[in-house]
């Protein structure tokens, strides 16, 4: 069958394989001492059992040698790797056994001393497989190659959280003295014994465990950097702690991650320029940990300020390194929403949490796109408080009441900016950040006081309560002092400008000139009454009562009054009775008694010195219309001094002589009468306003009787026909929504329709 | 009993004598036929009221702003005349028991 050529090719293989094994020695010779030669060389190279007691076979070295010179010459090295690769292949189970061992142990344990020892064993059973390295980097990267993928496919999935736990391990010898338990292994105890984890890093390199456990040993690093800045910086805010961690970075960090990253270098440039890539993304890890911390933290870091203030710096330089700002903002929201904006919050700590809010974002983020969007919600929610204006103006005019101003004190006194208009024209002009909201302005005003003003439309309503403040401060006055207010009311023309504040300036002159003509009055007929006279459209409405003071009060006012037309004859004075405040000495017949008072309490005290028993109704005809709850209180208030004594039936008399110790019927009768007193006055302006809405609920139950079913803007429409309705239509929601809740009416679809 | 009073701090509102009686009603709404602004106000060009805004007294009883009395005579349309009634204008002496007069 075969032709010709064909053994004619066979012949000249053999005849080729023949003459490379035999290497043109004479005779089989060659190829005899090529037999020998593999011999030895199969036999150096076979993969011998560690554990093997018997003695590790000596070869000749010289011998050996020739004998992988010989191989080499016939070209057959590839043929014996791959036959040493197949009897390592068949060997593996020897390891494979030791492997076992140690991670049952290990799992038993949880010992990471356990993954060392495998680790430095598994290096002994490479060297021992190891080829001497005269054959070249090819059969030795072969043989690594093979070796790494053996073990690999022998090392359970448990190796890698012991690993993992062995790497983190050696990070702790950065921070303490005891060595870890692997440490004293025999094949590490002999080194330097601060660091013994050198010639683990070696091993683990040697193994290729560096390669394939790369990100494992970052996220273990990642974790040591967050555990420490967990345990060094929560809540330490007055000390700036960036720099402080960069510093433990370098000179804790950066050693321990020369082994794992930047093992090959031999000198410190080489070493730093490996380090480079890593330890700028541990930098940013250091940076992101520390900004979450601080997004955690930020609200109380905002109350702490400026005790914090380093470690808004701090925030700030992390924020510009890590994107972070969108989780600034909504956590900062998420906070303000849930530990600010609700109804348990005062209004003045909202405010002076806003302030701070302000400053505080002002540094983290200078151009305040931080800070508009989170000021956004606080805005509008202090929009809906109805005091908000008044505390804003009471911290304007430093109410000596609190401690904590607004304002700050350091702060330049400067007009209110308003909005401007960009000016393109500006060489300086910058777009906007990227990230601003398209609400946003950059020029927006930047003091604190335009900023809080800002919070409404238009400064007038300022205007107004200052106004009221003020009249307020002014009318209680009793020296005459008014250097304060005067004083306010300049530093507030600075900011509101003049002509808004004009009116105040107003009140303020008549001040002084109340002065002046009391002065000149007092200089005609010493006269015991001072009176502060307004300017009536000019301050805020007072109110205004109808009291008539009786006896010598209404001949002291009379007199005045003549005084004063002859001072200004074309001018003449309009009492306010119900405001001031008078001191009186009452000579009794054993006593005196010295008080300051009200007017209304003045008032009935003068009646008594007529005749010394009165009831509430007698007193109340000749003061003219006086409700009886002001009334009772005023008299209570001499009933409390010991001059008047409460009897039944609302009868007071006069005690000219004083009752020791008030009887127990006395006594209670005093604390009877506040108590009857408190319950209307508590009654609050909601309570009022359901009361009135009660008369409105017959027209709404009429109407849905009738009608079947109505959409509360009808009931709306149709209630503003009823006699004196002046309810918003939020206001009837509520009250609709209170009714459903009683079950008197049910909604559906936005229609409400009557129960049955 | 007897009651000394020491001290009073009282809140008076001063109000021009305009010859309306005081007790009537509030007295406000009295306003300055020219600018229509309170005669307790002031006129537009003042800023105080008062004695720096004082009213002038017609003969014809009319009485408005000092100012802007002054301004509406200085004008020729005026021709000398109480914007009011068009009569000429005098100005009425005022005398200190004249408010207690009318």
């Amino acid at each position: 069958m075969a032709t010709d050529a064909l053994r004619a090719q066979i012949a000249g293989k053999w005849q080729s394989a023949f003459s490379r094994l035999n290497r043109g020695e004479p005779g089989i010779s060659g190829l005899l001492s090529f037999s020998e030669a593999w011999t030895i060389a199969a036999d150096f190279l076979q993969p011998r059992d560690l554990a093997d007691p018997a003695p590790k076979k000596e070869h000749d070295m010289q011998e050996v040698r020739g004998a992988f010179d010989t191989l080499s010459k016939s070209k057959m090295l590839p043929m014996l790797l791959e036959n040493f690769l197949e009897s390592m292949r068949k060997q593996r189970y020897l390891i494979e056994r030791e492997v076992d061992q140690f991670m049952s142990q290990y799992d038993s344990t949880e010992d990471c001393q356990y993954i060392a020892g495998l680790v430095l064993r598994l290096v002994e059973w490479y060297k021992a497989w190891a080829p001497i390295p005269e054959l070249g980097y090819t059969i030795l990267s072969a043989y690594t190659l093979a070796f790494h993928t053996q073990t690999f496919s022998i090392l359970p999935p448990s190796f890698a959280s012991g690993f993992k736990a062995l790497v983190a391990s050696t990070l702790t010898l950065i921070d303490s003295d005891t060595l870890p338990t692997w440490a004293h292994h025999p094949a590490l105890a002999y080194y330097n014994p601060k660091r013994p984890d050198v010639p683990l890093w070696s091993a683990f390199d040697q193994l290729g465990l560096l390669d394939r456990y790369e990100s494992l040993i970052s996220s273990v690093c990642y974790e040591h950097i967050e555990a420490h800045i967990q345990e060094t910086c929560a809540g330490k805010w007055g000390e700036p702690m960036l720099a402080r961690l960069r510093e433990w970075m370098a000179e804790k960090i950066v050693p321990w991650m020369i082994m794992p990253y930047a093992r090959g270098a031999r000198n410190t440039d080489e070493a730093r320029s490996m380090l480079q890539g890593i330890g700028s993304r541990f930098d940013f890890h250091v940076c992101k940990t520390l900004s979450d911390l601080r997004t955690k933290e930020i609200f109380d870091i905002i109350v702490d300020y400026p005790d914090s203030l380093c470690a808004l710096q701090d925030l700030k330089e992390c924020l510009q390194r890590v994107d972070q700002r969108t989780e600034l903002v909504q956590t900062l929201r998420k906070a303000n929403k849930k530990r600010l904006l609700h109804p348990g919050a005062d209004t003045k700590d909202i405010l002076l949490q806003y302030v701070s809010i302000i400053r505080c974002l002002r540094i983290v983020d200078p151009p305040g796109v931080l800070l508009y969007k989170v000021a956004d919600p606080i805005r509008k929610y202090l929009r809906e408080r109805p005091d908000t204006i008044r505390c804003i103006v009471a911290s304007l005019v430093g109410d000596g009441e609190s401690g904590d101003s607004l304002v700050d004190e350091n702060e330049p006194i400067q007009p209110l900016q308003q909005l401007q208009v960009e000016d393109y024209t500006d060489p300086n002009w910058e777009p906007e950040p990227i990230d601003a909201g398209p609400e946003f302005r950059t020029n927006k005003p930047s003091d604190v006081i335009s900023t809080l003003v800002s919070i409404y439309d238009s400064k007038d309503l300022f205007v107004k309560e200052l106004q009221v403040l003020l009249a307020q401060r002014l009318l209680s006055i009793k020296d005459g002092n008014f250097e304060r207010e005067r004083r306010n009311i300049e530093i507030l023309k600075i900011r509101f400008g003049e002509s808004a504040l004009q009116v105040c300036e107003v009140m303020l002159r008549d001040m002084t000139d109340s002065k002046r003509i009391d002065q000149h009055v007092q200089s005609q007929k010493s006269l015991s009454l001072h009176p502060t006279i307004i300017s009536g459209h000019f301050w805020p409405p007072l109110q205004s009562s109808t009291l008539t003071m009786p006896g010598q009060l209404k001949e002291l006012q009379d007199e005045y009054s003549k005084q004063y037309t002859t001072f200004k004859p074309d001018k003449r004075l309009r009492w306010l009775p119900q405001l001031g405040s008078i001191k009186l000495e009452l000579t009794l017949q054993d006593r005196t008694v010295s008080a300051d008072v009200s007017l209304l309490e003045a008032a009935f005290i003068e009646l008594f010195s007529e005749k010394d028993i009165w009831t509430i109704d007698e007193l109340t005809t000749r003061v003219r219309s006086i409700d009886r709850i002001s009334a009772a209180k005023a008299l209570a208030t001499w009933v409390d001094m010991g001059v008047l004594k409460a009897g039944g039936d609302s009868v007071y008399r006069l005690l000219e002589v004083a009752e020791e110790v008030p009887t127990s019927s006395s006594a209670a009768a005093i604390q009877h009468l506040p108590a009857v007193e408190e319950v209307p006055t508590i009654m609050t302006v909601q309570q009022q306003q359901a009361e009135q809405m009660k008369v409105y609920w017959k027209f709404i139950e009429g109407m849905l009787t009738n009608l079947g079913q109505l959409s509360l803007d009808r009931i709306q429409s149709m209630l503003k026909l009823a006699p004196g309705y002046d309810r918003t239509i939020e206001q009837l929601a509520s009250f609709m929504e209170a009714a459903r809740r009683e079950g008197l009416v049910t909604v559906k679809d936005g229609v409400w329709k009557l129960n049955r | 009993m007897k009651v000394t009073v020491k001290n009073w701090h009282a809140i008076a509102q001063w109000r021009w004598d305009t010859g309306t009686n005081e007790d009537e009603g509030d007295g406000e709404g009295d306003v300055c036929g020219i600018c229509r602004v309170p005669y307790e106000g002031c006129c537009p060009s003042c800023k105080m009221p008062g004695d720096d805004c004082p009213l002038i007294w017609g003969e014809c009883s009319h009485v408005f702003h000092m100012h802007c009395l002054l301004q509406w005579i200085g004008t020729a349309a005026s021709k000398q005349q109480c914007p009011m009634d068009r009569r000429p204008w005098v100005t009425a002496e005022r005398k200190v028991n004249h408010s207690n007069g009318r």
